[in-house]
C-alpha cells in the first residue's frame, strides 16, 4: 500500500459475515481517513432513527494515509460512531500501537455493525479473520484481557472493553495496547452493546511511500522541526501534560469543585513538577514518536502509565482532591475497568456538589480521597450509586432535578478549563461537535500560552475566527491520524508534503484545511439531521450567569451569544447555526446532502 | 517586595520556586532574579527579550498584553515565570 490500503473490512456480528472492499477513492481524497473517513462513513451507515446502543449503530475503526509510514506519530487511529452519551457524532482517538498494526493487515478502516448473541473477539491476520468466543473474557479486566490475549506491541495488538463497556456505561472507553484509551463519549458501551469484548490485529504489509526519497527528506525536516521545538523536545518529554497545572491555575481558569470556583489551593500539590518530583519512574513513547509525553509512574502501592493533565484535574481540582498519589491509582484504575477519565472524575465531582446541596445522602463530598477508588469501581461496575453515576454527569444530576449541576456541554463532561477565564475555549466547547471537549481544537495555545500569537483570554471579541480555525486544524489532523502535539512544531504544509510523498497525489496546506473544514462540516450535518439546534450550542448555566467570585478571572462569565454569532458568520452558517448552500457547495458536500434529501 | 513565583525547570536553576525581588518593572525584577545565574538567565531571555515560549504573568494576567517587561511592579504584586510548556 502506498497510502491508503484501499480496502474496507466490513463484519456483521448478528450474521457472522464478514466482507472487504475497495475505499472510495473519492471519499479517501476528500476526508483523508480517520476521523473524517469515520463521519463520512457514519453519515451513510447510522441515520436518526438508530439508538445508539441498538445493533444498528455501528463502531467504524479508521486509520489515515499516513498510518504506519513511519512518518512522526503515525500510529493513531479512531473509532467513530453514534454516542451513547450525546446523541451526537461521535469519534474518538487512540495512540500506541494498534492502530499502526491494524493499518499493517491491509485495511483502511473496519467496519463492525450487529449484535453477537454471545461474547466474541475478533481476530485480524495472516489467516484472515476469525470471529472467535469470548465468554472465557467476559468480565475481565482490561489489563488481565490486553496479557491473556498476548498483546505484543510491534507484532500483536489487543483492543478491548473493560467492565464498564460490558455493563453499558455511558461513559465507558474502548482501550487499546493496555492502556490507551479511545475515551470520550461511550464508545466503550456501544462497543458492550454488541458483545464484542476484543479485537487482535497481527499485520505484515507495510506502507511504503510513492516517492521514497521525497518521504525521507520531509521526515528528516519534520524531525528537525520537533527537534527544535521547545514545546516538543523539552516541555513535553520532561514535565509531560501535567505541567499547564499550575498555569492555569494562576491564570484562575482551573475548575474546583464541579467548576464553583476558578483556582484551587491544592494545584501544587498534582502539578506536573510535583508529579516529576516523587511519582515520575520514567517517560514513555507510542510507535514512531520522538515526543514522548506519556508518564510511567509508581505510587507507594503500584504502578502504571499516567495521568494526564486533564485526568488529574477530573480527580484532582474538580473533586477538591490533592492526593497526587490516589489520583494517579484512579488513573490505573480507569484504564483497568475501561472508563472515560474525564467524564468519570467530572461526573463525581458533580455527585459531590449534589452531595453538598443536600440533594443526595451519601458520604461521597469534596476532599474525600478515601473514597475515590471504590467509586470508580461503584461506576464500572454499575453498584450503589456508581449505577447512576455510569450515566454520566448530566442524566444522574437530571434524576434529582438538577440537571443544571452537569458541567457539560450536549451531556459531554467538559475538561480542565473554567471557560469565565478563557472565552474563546468556552465558546469552543459550546460549538464541539461531539459535546465540550478540549480536542476538537484547543484555545489553551492563544489564549495562555501564546501559540502561534497570544491572544486576550478574557476577550470575547475576535474568537469566532479563531476558534473555527483551530477546530478545523484538529479535524485534519484527526483524519490524517496523527497526534495533535506533533501539529505544535510541524505546520499544515510539511503534512501536504508528507501525504504527497507517501500517496503521490499532490496535495496542498490549503487541500488539508479545507479537508479539515469539510469534516467539522459534515459533523455538523450529521448532529442537525439527529435533531441539534443552536439552542445545544451551549454551555451549563453557571458558566452563562454566575460570576467568579475572586481570583484572576474575577467578574467574568462566558460572552458566549456574541462569539457564537461572530463564528457562525465565519464559517458560513445561517444565523441557526445551519451550513448555507454556498458553503456546503464550496466544501463539496452540497450533493451529499441532496443525496440524503435534507 | 515582589513575590516571585518561578514554574518548570527554572526552579532547578534558580534552586528555589518563589524570590521576593525589589524591582519597578517586570524587566528589572527578573534581571536582578537572574543576576550572577546565567543558567537561569540564558533560560528566561534571548537578546530580544523573553525568550519564544517563555511566559510572564503579572497578577494571572499575561505581561505581553501589557506593556511587556516594562510593565510597572508594586510591592503586593505576584509574577509568576513559566519555561515553554504544553500540553492539555
Amino acid at each position: 500500500m502506498q497510502g491508503w490500503a484501499d480496502k474496507i473490512l466490513d463484519i456483521d456480528l448478528s450474521s457472522g459475515t464478514v466482507e472487504t472492499y475497495p475505499l472510495d477513492k473519492d471519499i479517501a481524497r476528500l476526508f483523508l481517513g480517520g476521523r473524517g473517513l469515520g463521519a463520512r462513513l457514519l453519515w451513510d451507515l447510522v441515520g436518526p432513527h438508530v439508538e445508539p446502543l441498538s445493533p444498528e449503530n455501528v463502531l467504524i475503526f479508521a486509520t489515515g494515509p499516513l498510518t504506519a509510514s513511519g512518518a512522526q506519530t503515525s500510529n493513531r487511529f479512531s473509532v467513530s460512531t453514534k454516542s451513547p452519551l450525546t446523541g451526537t457524532i461521535l469519534d474518538a482517538n487512540s495512540g500506541g500501537w494498534w492502530g499502526m498494526q491494524f493499518k499493517r493487515t491491509g485495511h483502511d478502516a473496519l467496519i463492525v455493525r450487529g449484535k453477537a448473541d454471545r461474547p466474541v473477539m475478533i481476530e485480524i491476520g495472516s489467516e484472515g479473520v476469525i470471529i472467535k468466543d469470548a465468554a472465557h473474557l467476559w468480565g475481565k479486566t482490561v489489563f488481565v484481557t490486553t496479557e491473556v490475549l498476548e498483546q505484543d506491541n510491534n507484532k500483536r495488538n489487543v483492543l478491548c472493553i473493560g467492565p464498564a463497556g460490558e455493563n453499558l456505561s455511558r461513559i465507558a472507553a474502548i482501550m487499546n495496547d493496555g492502556t490507551r484509551s479511545l475515551a470520550r463519549g461511550g464508545a466503550g458501551a456501544v462497543m458492550g452493546s454488541k458483545n464484542l469484548k476484543a479485537i487482535v490485529v497481527v499485520g505484515n504489509q507495510k506502507n511504503q511511500p510513492k516517492d521514497r526519497d521525497y518521504f525521507r527528506f520531509m521526515l528528516y525536516e519534520t524531525g528537525k522541526l520537533i527537534k527544535a521545538s521547545p514545546l516538543t523536545s523539552q516541555a513535553l518529554p520532561e514535565f509531560g501534560t501535567v505541567v499547564v497545572m499550575n498555569i492555569i491555575n494562576e491564570i484562575g481558569a482551573l475548575p474546583t469543585r464541579n467548576f464553583q470556583q476558578s483556582q484551587f489551593e491544592g494545584a501544587e500539590a498534582i502539578s506536573g513538577e510535583r508529579m516529576t518530583d516523587t511519582i515520575l519512574v520514567r517517560n514513555h513513547a507510542c510507535w514512531a514518536c520522538p515526543i514522548a509525553c506519556t508518564r510511567l509512574t509508581r505510587t507507594s502501592r503500584t504502578a502504571g502509565e499516567g495521568p494526564e493533565y486533564e485526568t488529574t484535574w477530573a480527580f484532582g481540582a474538580q473533586c477538591g482532591i490533592d492526593d497526587l498519589e490516589i489520583i494517579a491509582e484512579a488513573n490505573y484504575l480507569c484504564n483497568d475497568l475501561g472508563l472515560d477519565t474525564i467524564s468519570t472524575g467530572n461526573t463525581i465531582g458533580c455527585a459531590m456538589e449534589l452531595v453538598d446541596k443536600g440533594l443526595i445522602e451519601s458520604d461521597l463530598r469534596f476532599g474525600r480521597a478515601e473514597m475515590l477508588h471504590d467509586v470508580i469501581r461503584d461506576i464500572a461496575y454499575r453498584r450503589g450509586i456508581g449505577d447512576g453515576l455510569a450515566e454520566g454527569s448530566y442524566r444522574f444530576a437530571e434524576t434529582y432535578g438538577a440537571s443544571e449541576l452537569s458541567m457539560s456541554s450536549k451531556k459531554l463532561e467538559l475538561p480542565a478549563y473554567d471557560p469565565r477565564g478563557m472565552q474563546g475555549q468556552g465558546l469552543l466547547f459550546a460549538t464541539s461537535n461531539r459535546g465540550g471537549c478540549h480536542m476538537r481544537g484547543n484555545m489553551l495555545g492563544p489564549e495562555v500560552l501564546g501559540l502561534p500569537r497570544l491572544v486576550d483570554r478574557l476577550a470575547s471579541q475576535g474568537k469566532g475566527g479563531i476558534v473555527a480555525v483551530h477546530q478545523d486544524s484538529a479535524a485534519l489532523v484527526d483524519s490524517l491520524v496523527l497526534c495533535k502535539f506533533t501539529n505544535m512544531a510541524v505546520a499544515e504544509e510539511y503534512f501536504a508534503r508528507i501525504l504527497t510523498a507517501i500517496t503521490g497525489e499532490t496535495f496542498t496546506a490549503d487541500d488539508l484545511m479545507r479537508a479539515g473544514e469539510r469534516v467539522w462540516n459534515l459533523e455538523r450535518l450529521y448532529n442537525l439531521r439527529e435533531g441539534f439546534t443552536r439552542a445545544d450550542d451551549t454551555l451549563p448555566e453557571r458558566l452563562l450567569s454566575e460570576p467568579v467570585a475572586e481570583g484572576p478571572s474575577e467578574g467574568f462569565t462566558v460572552n458566549l451569544e456574541l462569539m457564537l454569532e461572530e463564528y457562525y458568520q465565519f464559517r458560513g452558517w445561517d444565523e441557526q447555526g445551519v451550513p448555507t448552500p454556498v458553503k456546503l457547495a464550496q466544501l463539496e458536500l452540497d450533493k451529499l446532502v441532496e443525496g440524503a434529501g435534507t | 517586595m515582589p513575590l516571585v513565583k518561578l514554574f518548570g525547570h527554572l526552579r532547578d536553576y534558580a534552586g528555589g520556586s518563589e524570590f521576593e525581588i525589589a524591582g519597578q518593572t517586570v524587566g528589572e525584577a527578573l534581571i536582578r532574579l537572574c543576576a550572577d545565574n546565567e543558567p537561569l538567565h540564558n533560560a528566561i531571555f534571548d537578546q530580544e527579550g523573553l525568550l519564544s515560549h517563555v511566559r510572564a504573568l503579572l497578577d494571572g494576567r499575561d505581561v505581553e498584553l501589557a506593556q511587556g517587561l516594562n510593565t510597572a511592579l508594586d510591592d503586593s504584586d505576584q509574577l509568576a515565570v513559566f519555561p515553554p510548556i504544553a500540553g492539555g
